[in-house]
């Protein structure tokens, strides 16, 4: 599975799919943080929220770049259930690396200080908490590109559809005051938690609900692409 | 392994491609699927191969190492041959070394060579077809499923799907193979299953399916010819082996002897006047038909 893996990063790097979200988040993070600084914690919460619909974009063009005829070569080689747990783990590993370039990006253009607000986190607490807020977002991120893949959703205009609606829903459902929050994972959540003192049940909660959201997606993800298997 | 009561359709309210099909190939055995354009050969072999989940019934006693060469190879991938065919046999389950060798081995075989460094949109459609031949065959498999192999291979390459498929059946496996050209004549033993209508159904031969083996000798140069012309009549060439004869019995020179096995079937020569067939000493497919023994 890991050669299998490799070789979906290795598409997805060689046709260039990689660089237009690298290209669309590095703009969006330009921008976010053009402002000026901010507290890192806060920051990060809203990097987030900017990078989820990108993520999930991402995972679309990781998933979409290889041929069906290969996908299915692959299905033949490594199983079933490897073949479609691979291309979830290849997009996870490309969303790991975007995260990096998110957590590292503000320090280089000097969008966060250093300068800790009196009752605010200390800078380590605040780094800590934009990293859970990013990795909260990944996996519902890279699922929701999977439920908008090619091999879910057969066609093109299917697939930008899943990935506008959910990108668009996950922000509107999860304003404040929202009465269906929870259809949503909770990205808007954390990254209203970072704006001050996260409580620890605060932080059990939310990522109760990422984790709750991914398993309910995940599954759905499974049985779609069985039911067109 | 068997295909039990299998009903297939693509979309819910669609119709069915298969219905009830109901056949079994052996351990050894080779299965030719015929049949007109468009009525499920390729559904039929990709349920097979496990690409395709029935809709109804099952798919039992499937080996656990499945080789699928599709009708068309996906060329439309960033990488070239060797990267590409390593990666699948790492995926196969190969070490990076075993995979390295195996590639080696099957890029000569396929005489891909030289295209090792080509990348793979770049490829004829023989050469791509070539390349889906190699990644199925790395590690050899359970169950080998050809889907019109033949299609886009020059004249010369089409003697190697032969080879690789009594490779396969040679090592135990079985082996699906579906065609419309009429090029399965080359595998006289093979069952036939001939899909019409969504129903498969295996097709009796009318005559016998009996052999014999009729041992003949031809000078050694002409052997690699002999061999593929006897192939392409239906004959199953089993052996080759050299020996020197002197003077007046034979032309100077080494001579090759090889048994053929005549076939009487349908789809085969008649059987000639053939002697009393001498065993063969060489070992049955263990070398190549230009070394010493031929499959």
């Amino acid at each position: 599975m890991t050669a299998l893996v490799r070789l979906r990063l290795a598409g997805f790097l060689r046709t260039g799919r990689a660089v237009a979200p690298l290209l669309a988040g590095l703009v969006a993070l330009g921008i976010l943080y053009g402002g000026g600084r901010a507290q890192p914690a806060e920051a990060y919460g809203v990097s987030a929220v900017v990078l989820f619909p990108l993520l999930a974009w991402q995972t679309k063009l990781l998933l979409d770049v290889e041929p069906d005829g290969q996908r299915r070569l692959a299905q033949v080689v490594v199983g079933v259930p490897r073949e479609r747990l691979a291309g979830l783990l290849a997009a996870v590993v490309a969303g790991l690396g975007t995260v990096v370039v998110a957590l590292a990006f503000p320090w280089l253009v000097g969008g966060v200080t250093t300068v800790v607000e009196p009752g605010g986190p200390s800078v380590g607490l605040g780094v800590a908490l934009g990293l859970w807020a990013h990795l909260l977002a990944v996996p519902p991120a890279v699922l929701l590109g999977a439920l908008a893949s090619r091999a879910c959703t057969g066609s093109a205009g299917y697939g930008v559809a899943v990935l506008v609606l959910g990108g668009v829903g996950t922000i509107v459902l999860g304003l404040s005051g929202s009465a269906v929050p929870w259809l949503m994972p909770p990205i808007m959540a954390t990254a209203r938690a970072t704006t001050g003192a996260v409580a620890a049940p605060t932080i059990t909660l939310l990522t109760c609900w990422a984790v709750v959201w991914s398993a309910v997606a995940l599954a759905g993800y499974l049985w779609w692409r069985r039911s067109r298997a | 392994m068997r295909l039990e009561n299998v009903w297939l359709r693509y979309h819910r309210r669609g119709p069915w491609v298969l219905r009830g099909a109901d056949v079994a190939v052996d351990a050894g055995e080779a299965a030719v699927v015929q049949g007109r354009n468009g009525v499920g050969k390729s559904t039929l072999l990709q349920v097979a191969a496990g690409v395709l989940r029935p809709g109804r019934g099952r798919v039992v006693e499937r080996p656990t190492r499945v080789g699928w060469v599709p009708e068309r190879f996906p060329a439309d991938q960033p990488f070239n041959v060797e990267h590409y065919l390593a990666a699948m046999g790492t995926m196969a389950g190969l070490t990076k070394a075993e995979a390295r060798r195996a590639v080696d081995d099957w890029t000569e075989r396929l005489g891909l060579t030289r295209f090792r460094q080509v990348r793979l949109p770049e490829l004829s459609k023989g050469t791509a077809q070539k390349v889906g031949l190699a990644q199925a065959m790395l590690r050899r498999p359970g169950l080998l499923v050809l889907d019109e192999p033949w299609e886009g291979l020059d004249a010369a390459s089409r003697e190697l799907v032969p080879e690789v498929i009594d490779e396969v059946l040679t090592g135990g496996g079985s082996v699906l193979v579906s065609d419309h050209r009429g090029e399965t004549v080359r595998l006289p033993g093979a069952r036939r299953w001939v899909v019409a209508d969504g129903v498969v159904s295996e097709e009796t031969p009318t005559e016998s399916q009996a052999y014999a083996v009729v041992e003949i000798a031809v000078p050694a140069a002409r052997v690699a010819g002999t061999v593929a012309r006897l192939r392409a009549e239906g004959h199953q060439v089993r052996a080759v082996r050299s020996e020197v004869r002197s003077g007046s019995e034979h032309p100077p020179g080494a001579s090759d002897r090889f048994g053929i096995a005549g076939g009487v079937s349908s789809s085969g020569p008649e059987q000639p006047d053939a002697a009393e067939p001498e065993p063969i000493a060489a070992p049955v497919g263990s070398a190549d038909p230009d070394g010493q023994v031929a499959r």
